[in-house]
């Protein structure tokens, strides 16, 4: 097989829009509003990146996952305030549904919400639900049907990096069947934002210590500090990294252990690379005034959604238990562990 | 830095299934003793069966008795043996990065000699690098061999040379000038030297393949220079990502994740299943980042700061790795259990610090890898 990539132009557009549009004071202003800067977003849904990866007949704008991951990444990288990946993913669900895909933001009912079906109706609850104020309609699967809900949001709440995050009620239609597996999608997804904060912090951090002055010199030439550095460069690689080999995968079949994996190797270096960027920018790191935190909190945020460290080692240490040959797993992955 | 992301094609797949029934065959389990990856058994027999079937000096030129495959075709012969603890320790060093050292700097002469050789599973090398008081700080060591007629005379001494006794070949780096960088070349030194005598080193587990070696008046003639003279810096450093970048870095430890994935112990065990995950997802990381590197090889780059990144971080998973199973293991594992995978995990647990010191201390790389993210 060919080594298939992200759309090169692409990429470099999207990392672009993002880097100008995306500045430390646009995440601030966000944050204080409690809604997403609405001239970016309108720039980003005239540009239709919100629906890359669904074909075009299908209502979508067309390309691949991979291009979809992509710009999820950049948007990692600048703490873009955006509903950017639930918008994708529900589309994604409606489309896998062959359901009409209406304009505007979408949230995503997380899989682990509690839902009653009876017929073509679906009812419950939904705990701190991404971004649901603000958005046009709720998307979920449950039973392998998608359905949509009018937004009902019973608690306004926000995330660990100060982004919508609602409790809502559900009173929602089935809309179609679907395959898609939303618990995977949405791992994937985050581990494209995690991998592009993780990017980010990275090279804030190398900058960072290139500049600040101690004890004469650079912080950076202490080696001391060099190791965070390190440890940095290496969380933020393999994320990325795994993020694309997981999205490879897709295109040969459904790929629960190479997701499943990635998200679990980025969760725990997440962890590992925001002590690290902080340990490294001391106490300016600490500061609202200061890049750092819009990226490590959402480090926080992303990392428990979708799976959590445990969870994810535990499903698939649970499989290869049952199987019996590690190297076979590693070498193989979803070919051997569904 | 982004590592691109690439799959197996499907020769390269072929090759995979190959080597593992070849394997299966080759070495069926129990009839033979499990190595702790690199630092497998020495069993020449094996390494010549192995060359045998085109599987060592892979990478070679066709001229000289090499395959003409690529980097990605060597991991993936090479990450099955590790896979069950092969006794790959006769033919490791030479088929990884002497060879292909040899390839890119030798004399025609000793292409024709040695790669032949190696690709046959004939010869052994061993690296002398580190001096008694050379360590992480290379480029400060003092074994000196002085121009003398058509040749040099070598005195001085190597210490903590892995399998040095058992080789056939010491590729071994001089000091041949004052320059600190420029004043270092590397020497093919075949083992029956004479005034080259070898002594073993028992290691921390009671093996004994470390070893120290002094040159005593040792004469070289100059044929058996490799590279420029004042080159051996230069060459080194390449060598290095053969050395840094591979599977050889994260698995050692892969027979006893493999029987401790197997045990009872992990079923009905939701710490040990976590943990058994957490690696198998760390793996396929790892994994990955190998490939990444073998491919860039194969492009004709010279990743070493990649090298260097997955090594530093790579070493410190496989300890960890050890660290868990022991965690699990309910006792302390004996070192001279008749469970071969008992012992085996006795031994992990001795040598695995080894692990982040040899081929470059995590310190060290950790400078490298800074320098290196500094320059882009």
């Amino acid at each position: 097989m060919s080594d298939v990539r992200a759309d090169r132009d692409l990429v470099a557009t999207v990392r672009e829009l993002f880097r100008e549009r995306c500045p430390h004071e646009v995440v601030t202003q966000a944050e204080a509003d409690g809604a997403a800067p609405e001239k970016l977003w309108a720039e980003v849904v005239g540009m239709g990146l919100h629906l890359v990866g669904i074909p075009e007949e299908a209502g979508g704008s067309g390309g691949t996952i991979l291009d979809a991951l992509a710009i999820l990444h950049a948007a990692g990288e600048q703490a873009a305030p955006l509903p950017l990946a639930e918008t994708m993913l529900a589309a994604m669900i409606l489309a896998d549904a062959g359901a009409q895909i209406p304009e505007g933001a979408l949230a995503v009912v997380p899989p682990t919400a509690e839902l009653r079906v009876e017929g073509d109706q679906v009812s419950g609850a939904a705990a701190r639900v991404p971004w649901a104020r603000g958005a046009e309609l709720l998307v979920g699967v449950v039973d392998g049907k998608a359905f949509t809900a009018p937004v009902e949001v019973t608690r306004e709440g926000v995330d660990m990096a100060g982004m919508p995050c609602d409790d809502v009620r559900i009173d929602g239609t089935v809309v179609g069947d679907t395959a898609a597996d939303l618990g995977l999608l949405g791992a994937l997804a985050r581990s494209a934002q995690l991998a592009g904060a993780l990017e980010a912090a990275s090279d804030l951090t190398r900058q960072y210590v290139g500049e600040r002055v101690q004890f004469g010199q650079p912080v950076g030439r202490f080696q001391a500090v060099q190791q965070h550095v390190v440890t940095l460069a290496q969380m933020a690689a393999m994320a990325s990294l795994s993020v694309d080999r997981a999205a490879l995968a897709t295109l040969r079949g459904p790929a629960p252990f190479e997701i499943k994996a990635t998200k679990q190797v980025i969760d725990k270096n997440a962890t590992v690379a925001a002590r690290a960027a902080h340990q490294a920018h001391g106490a300016i790191g600490m500061t609202q005034e200061y890049r750092l935190q819009q990226l490590t909190r959402r480090l926080y945020a992303w990392r428990g959604e979708y799976g959590d460290e445990k969870q994810l080692a535990l499903e698939l240490g649970t499989k290869i238990a049952a199987h019996g040959k590690l190297h076979e797993v590693i070498v193989a992955g979803s070919e051997i562990i569904k | 830095m982004r590592l691109e992301a690439t799959e197996l094609t499907d020769d390269e797949r072929a090759l995979q299934q190959e080597v593992r029934s070849w394997l299966r065959k080759r070495l069926p389990v129990g009839s033979y003793p499990l190595g702790l990856g690199m630092s497998g058994e020495i069993d020449p027999e094996f390494s010549r069966d192995l060359g045998a079937q085109g599987w060592l000096g892979m990478a070679l030129p066709t001229e000289y008795g090499g395959h003409g495959r690529t980097a990605v075709e060597r991991l993936i012969v090479v990450e099955e043996l590790l896979a069950v603890g092969a006794p790959v320790g006769f033919h490791w060093v030479g088929d990884r990065q002497s060879g292909p050292s040899i390839a890119k700097h030798g004399t025609e002469e000793q292409k024709r000699d040695l790669l032949p050789r190696i690709a046959r599973g004939e010869v052994s090398f061993a690296i002398g690098m580190s001096e008694p008081d050379s360590g992480s700080d290379l480029a400060s060591l003092r074994t000196r061999a002085v121009r003398e007629g058509d040749g040099w005379r070598v005195n001085g001494t190597k210490i903590w040379t892995s399998g040095a006794y058992e080789s056939t070949h010491i590729l071994a780096l001089f000091r041949t000038s004052e320059d600190k960088h420029t004043g270092l070349t590397q020497f093919i030194v075949p083992r029956e030297t004479e005034g080259m005598s070898i002594n073993k080193i028992p290691f921390i587990d009671g093996t004994r393949h470390f070893c120290e070696i002094s040159f005593e008046d040792m004469y070289l003639p100059d044929s058996l220079r490799m590279g420029e003279v004042g080159g051996g810096w230069g060459q080194n450093t390449a060598e290095l990502v053969l050395e840094r970048g591979g599977v050889d870095r994260w698995m050692s430890v892969m027979p006893i994740l493999e029987n401790w994935a197997t045990s009872r112990s992990v079923e009905g065990d939701a710490a040990a299943a976590a943990d058994l995950g957490a690696i198998a997802a760390r793996s396929w990381a790892f994994r990955g980042m190998s490939l990444s590197v073998a491919r860039m090889v194969d492009e004709g780059k010279s990743p070493v700061t990649e090298a260097a990144l997955i090594k530093e971080m790579a070493t410190r998973f496989e300890q960890e790795c050890t660290d868990i199973v022991a965690r699990h293991y309910g006792r302390t594992p004996d070192l001279h259990s008749d469970d071969p995978h008992e012992s085996l995990l006795a031994r992990a647990i001795l040598v695995s610090p080894s692990w982040s010191i040899r081929g470059g201390t995590n310190e060290i790389l950790r400078t490298v890898i800074s320098k290196g993210l500094n320059k882009r």
